[in-house]
């Protein structure tokens, strides 16, 4: 073999090569940004599912039948522990629980690794839009109870992690309603892995009457969610 | 080789009739496909000969179509007779051995809920198991099925039993389906419901007597600790 086609098979080896190099550093390197935006993005995307429901700007739908809650600006923490139950059927595989069954499948589709913490992480950023009050209450029986519910979800309803309590403050009062209903008739919170709900559902037992609910569900729309800011000197 | 597993008195009925039709309508593809492209072969065209013009009024060249469709009939009339035949057993019979058992299958966004009879039998009493996704029933017993939904068209699918039933709001529609074999097969939607429609399967799970009394019994044990928290809890 002469020189010449050596040379030429070597220089065809090399550019292939390089070619070859190029190619997987811009199929393999991550988008500007770095993981966090890639990350967002997939948030972003998986949101379009919870979306259908829960509205494009995760405000929620009262209206029976989709019956949503806002998800808008609750914390990831909250939010990945509550898909976590709905897929491992800690919640919303009850046979009563009807929002619970619609929601629980669309947990299931979240298979991938990094999915729910991605679309958690969004849904957290979503600016929060505070909700119009329905249910009528005496606010202030309400907050003769409301000590018991403070000591989780804080004096302000802020939420807190450590105790497992969400924010309060931010959700549609309609839903919190149905909520403590879902856990005095033990449809919610019952779960022997649902570890947290059923902490909650001795809470919700306390509030024996109707009156006691709407008082209590009354209260919690007072409620500013942060410390109110000291008078200016 | 089996591809769907055949687990319902009826199934192999419902798959013969499918046969039979396949059969055929298959072999008058084959033969009109056959003969259509014979002919185009046949009488192409060819520089200097003009194409006939054939109005259809004569009975000698309309024999071909006459005689072809009166033999398609004949077949239609054994596709009606072997599809009647399974329809009456399958949709149109409840059986009525002493037996039978009923279970209630709801159709709901996006989950299927079943509730069995307990021990006692009889659906709608104290002993009433509910269950989401997994309906439990036993080998060899006819059970009459009544089909609910609670919001939108559903459509109680299972291959197995080669049953398909819709859903419908304000109704209870009622079936029957007998398994031949224990086992755990699929339960689909068939009717598009929503968003959701392709993430409710359900699992049906035959058992023998003694699975299925073995599954009350801890069904049971499941509602009294249950009971007996929901006790604690309010006391």
């Amino acid at each position: 073999m002469s020189n010449t086609v050596v040379n030429h098979l070597r220089t065809g080896l090399t550019a292939g090569l390089t070619g070859c190099a190029a190619l997987l550093l811009v199929t393999f390197t991550p988008p500007p940004g770095g993981a966090a935006a890639q990350s967002l993005a997939q948030g972003r995307e998986l949101f379009q599912l919870c979306a259908q429901c829960h509205g494009d700007a995760g405000e929620g739908d009262p209206a029976p039948g989709v019956a949503a809650p806002a998800i808008a600006g609750l914390p990831a923490w909250y939010l990945t522990r509550q898909l976590e139950n709905f897929k491992s059927g800690a919640r919303g595989r009850h046979f009563d629980d009807l929002e619970g069954l619609r929601m629980r499948p669309m947990a299931l589709s979240l298979n991938h690794a990094g999915d729910i913490e991605a679309v958690a992480a969004y849904t957290a950023a979503l600016p929060v839009r505070l909700p119009e009050p329905s249910v009528e209450g005496d606010a202030t029986a309400g907050g003769q109870l409301y000590p018991l519910c403070a000591s989780c979800h804080g004096v302000h309803g802020e939420g807190s992690e450590p105790q497992g309590g969400p924010p309060l403050h931010i959700q549609g009062d309609w839903y919190l309603r149905a909520q403590l209903v879902k856990y005095k008739e033990g449809v919610r919170g019952v779960h022997p892995q649902d570890t947290w709900g059923l902490m909650m559902r001795p809470m919700a037992l306390v509030l024996t009457s109707e009156k006691s609910l709407d008082d209590m569900i009354a209260y919690i729309m007072t409620l500013p969610g942060e410390p109110a800011a000291a008078p200016a000197k | 080789m089996e591809y769907l597993p055949v687990v319902s008195t009826y199934a192999q009925s419902i798959d013969d009739a499918i046969l039979l039709i396949a059969v055929l309508v298959g072999f008058w593809t084959v033969l009109t496909f056959t003969l259509f492209f014979w002919l185009i072969f046949r009488y192409r065209a060819r520089p200097g000969q003009r194409a006939g013009y054939v109005t259809g009024e004569e009975r000698q060249p309309k024999r071909f179509i006459t005689i072809a469709h009166m033999l398609v009939l004949v077949c239609d009339v054994f596709i009606v007779i072997a599809a009647i035949r399974v329809w009456v057993d399958v949709k149109q019979t409840l059986p009525t051995a002493p037996e039978t058992q009923t279970v209630r299958v709801i159709g709901q966004q996006w989950a299927w809920s079943f509730v069995h009879p307990g021990p006692d039998g009889v659906l709608d009493t104290a002993d009433d198991i509910k269950s989401v996704d997994e309906l439990h029933i036993e080998v060899g017993r006819p059970y009459i099925y009544e089909l609910v939904s609670r919001d939108v068209l559903h459509d109680f699918s299972v291959p197995a039993f080669r049953l398909k039933q819709d859903a419908i709001p304000g109704r209870i529609i009622q079936g029957w389906f007998e398994a031949t074999d224990t086992g755990s097969f699929d339960i689909q939607c068939a009717e598009m419901c929503g968003i959701g429609h392709g993430l409710m399967p359900g699992r049906l799970v035959i058992e023998t007597p003694e699975q299925h009394a073995a599954w009350m019994a801890r069904q049971g044990q499941a509602a009294g600790r249950a009971l007996l928290a929901s006790g604690r809890a309010s006391g």
